[in-house]
């Protein structure tokens, strides 16, 4: 190589350098609604709750709202009958009456067939309302409303 | 080599190299699928051979621009360097199987071209938090793409090493363009902290050995030799140049790679006619300067590919006064034929 190109390189590292740090920091800093920490999906483990409180029958996907015999534990119980067509899709809990996505709970996340079981917090401020959301296209697929 | 568009035949280290790089390929996408399945079970099998390849081209893509500036820091990497547009060609093909994997899954099953919703599915260009980091990954792909298609020499000769050498360049953009997309991604919609930080330790690793060898070239390039006699410079001491190996001196804006081969002294330009590789930093095979990057030859004593090659690079006139090694930096024609210098 020439000293010039070799220079070249030197100068394109020292951009990346700068450049690539800012924009990682500022990705970092800018997600409004920082995901929950730990797996999306559910342990395999997860056992389903006893009651089935509620039920939604879709053409793909039967919904369960579950229960504990005392009522002190909630389970959404979702079961995919097919590998979801948008394989990005996240479920969210609708919080009180906020209609957009930000600032919603995330529940979990499913993919391919089978039982997914995800545990609710006992929060009175939370619906029985929950999307089914695209995060790569940025667009609600599916709303249910127990 | 020029003749027939082909660089060098398949030989014995070629070969090796490409085995050991299709057994490791083998066995990372092989670990990764066994053990994705036994602890997420979840993921479809779209989405394993997307992580998988994804994750895999990612890890080429590090390892194949830390090898020019390792090679630099240390001549024991040098090997790595020989056959590096074959990493490049493969990690072009992981990716592309990612991004069309990629592409089918997330944007095949809608009424929109998949092509139009990966850019228009998300519009919000103007957040950093939710860019569509899937454009930044189709771009990068674009520009491997070109890479790739090119890395034969019938496009080198046929686009000129200058444009090639440009075009190549556009790697380190597409390198910028796949952080973005990598860490966009994983913070948009993953969970796991580990593989931020395996990323960002990549990239700070990368950024760390390319300033590092930068800072050494540079330093090289910057010591001042002596002015004297007839345009003489005085550069080194015999014993700094081992057998079949050469030491390179930047003298005005030229390098130049003084080589050593049994008891003669020669120089000749550093810049290889092929890619513009370093053929200081290769060594003496087979009775040839060998550049370390694709293997082409030229003879010491003229700076002339062997027959019936034609590449040649320009001579320079060397001499030695007791263990003083003397260089004249003004440059002989191309393939012009040099006595060297005799070590008694």
């Amino acid at each position: 190589m020439t000293k010039q190109l070799r220079k070249k390189h030197l100068q394109v590292w020292s951009l990346l350098a700068i450049t690539l740090p800012v924009m990682i920091l500022a990705g970092v800093l800018g997600v409004k609604n920082p995901v929950v920490t730990g797996s999306l999906f559910q342990p395999a483990a997860s056992t389903a709750l006893p009651l089935i409180t509620h039920s939604v029958e879709k053409g793909k996907y039967t919904v369960h709202l579950r229960s504990s015999a005392d009522r002190s534990q909630t389970q959404l119980e979702w079961i995919n009958k097919a590998s979801v067509t948008n394989p990005s899709a996240l479920i969210y809990q609708r919080d009180g009456n906020n209609k957009e996505i930000d600032g919603n709970e995330i529940i979990g996340r499913i993919e391919s067939k089978g039982i997914y079981r995800f545990f609710l917090k006992n929060d009175s401020a939370r619906s029985n309302h929950f999307f089914l959301y695209d995060i790569i296209h940025r667009q609600i697929i599916d709303s249910i409303n127990f | 080599m020029g003749t027939s568009y082909q660089a060098v035949g398949w030989n014995r280290q070629k070969k090796y190299y490409d085995w050991v790089l299709f057994g490791f390929c083998l066995l990372y996408l092989g670990i990764f699928i066994v053990l994705t399945t036994v602890f997420n079970a979840q993921y479809s099998f779209e989405t394993l051979l997307i992580r998988a390849s994804s994750t895999l081209a990612v890890l080429l893509l590090h390892v194949i621009l830390a090898i020019g500036p390792l090679s630099r820091i240390n001549p024991a990497f040098l090997p790595l360097l020989y056959n590096r547009r074959h990493l490049g060609v493969t990690m072009f093909m992981l990716a592309a199987v990612h991004g069309i994997f990629s592409i089918l899954q997330f944007h095949g099953l809608g009424t929109v071209n998949p092509l139009v919703s990966l850019f228009t599915s998300n519009v919000n260009y103007n957040s950093v938090s939710a860019f569509p980091f899937q454009a930044l990954g189709f771009l990068a792909l674009v520009i491997f793409f070109l890479m790739a298609i090119t890395s034969h020499d019938f496009w080198l000769r046929n686009l000129s090493p200058k444009f090639w050498k440009t075009l190549h360049m556009f790697v380190y953009l597409a390198y910028f363009l796949i952080v973005m997309h990598v860490m966009l991604g994983i913070i948009q919609y993953e969970t796991n902290p580990v593989l931020v930080g395996m990323v960002a330790v990549g990239t700070c690793t990368l950024i760390s050995l390319h300033l590092l060898a930068g800072k050494k070239e540079v330093k090289k390039d910057q010591v001042k030799f002596r002015p004297a006699e007839e345009g003489f410079v005085s550069v080194c001491d015999v014993s700094d140049i081992e057998e079949s190996r050469a030491k390179i001196f930047c003298i005005g804006q030229e390098r130049i790679a003084v080589y050593r081969q049994g008891n003669l002294l020669y120089a000749i330009h550093n810049v290889c006619k092929h890619q513009g590789g370093p053929l200081g930093e290769g060594r003496i095979i087979d009775g040839c300067i060998t550049c370390p990057w694709h293997g082409y030859q030229y003879l010491p004593a003229n700076g002339q590919s062997p027959p019936p090659f034609k590449e040649k690079v320009n001579t320079y006139e060397v001499k030695l006064e007791g263990n003083r090694v003397w260089l004249n930096p003004r440059p002989f024609s191309e393939g012009t034929p040099q006595k060297g210098a005799n070590i008694t």
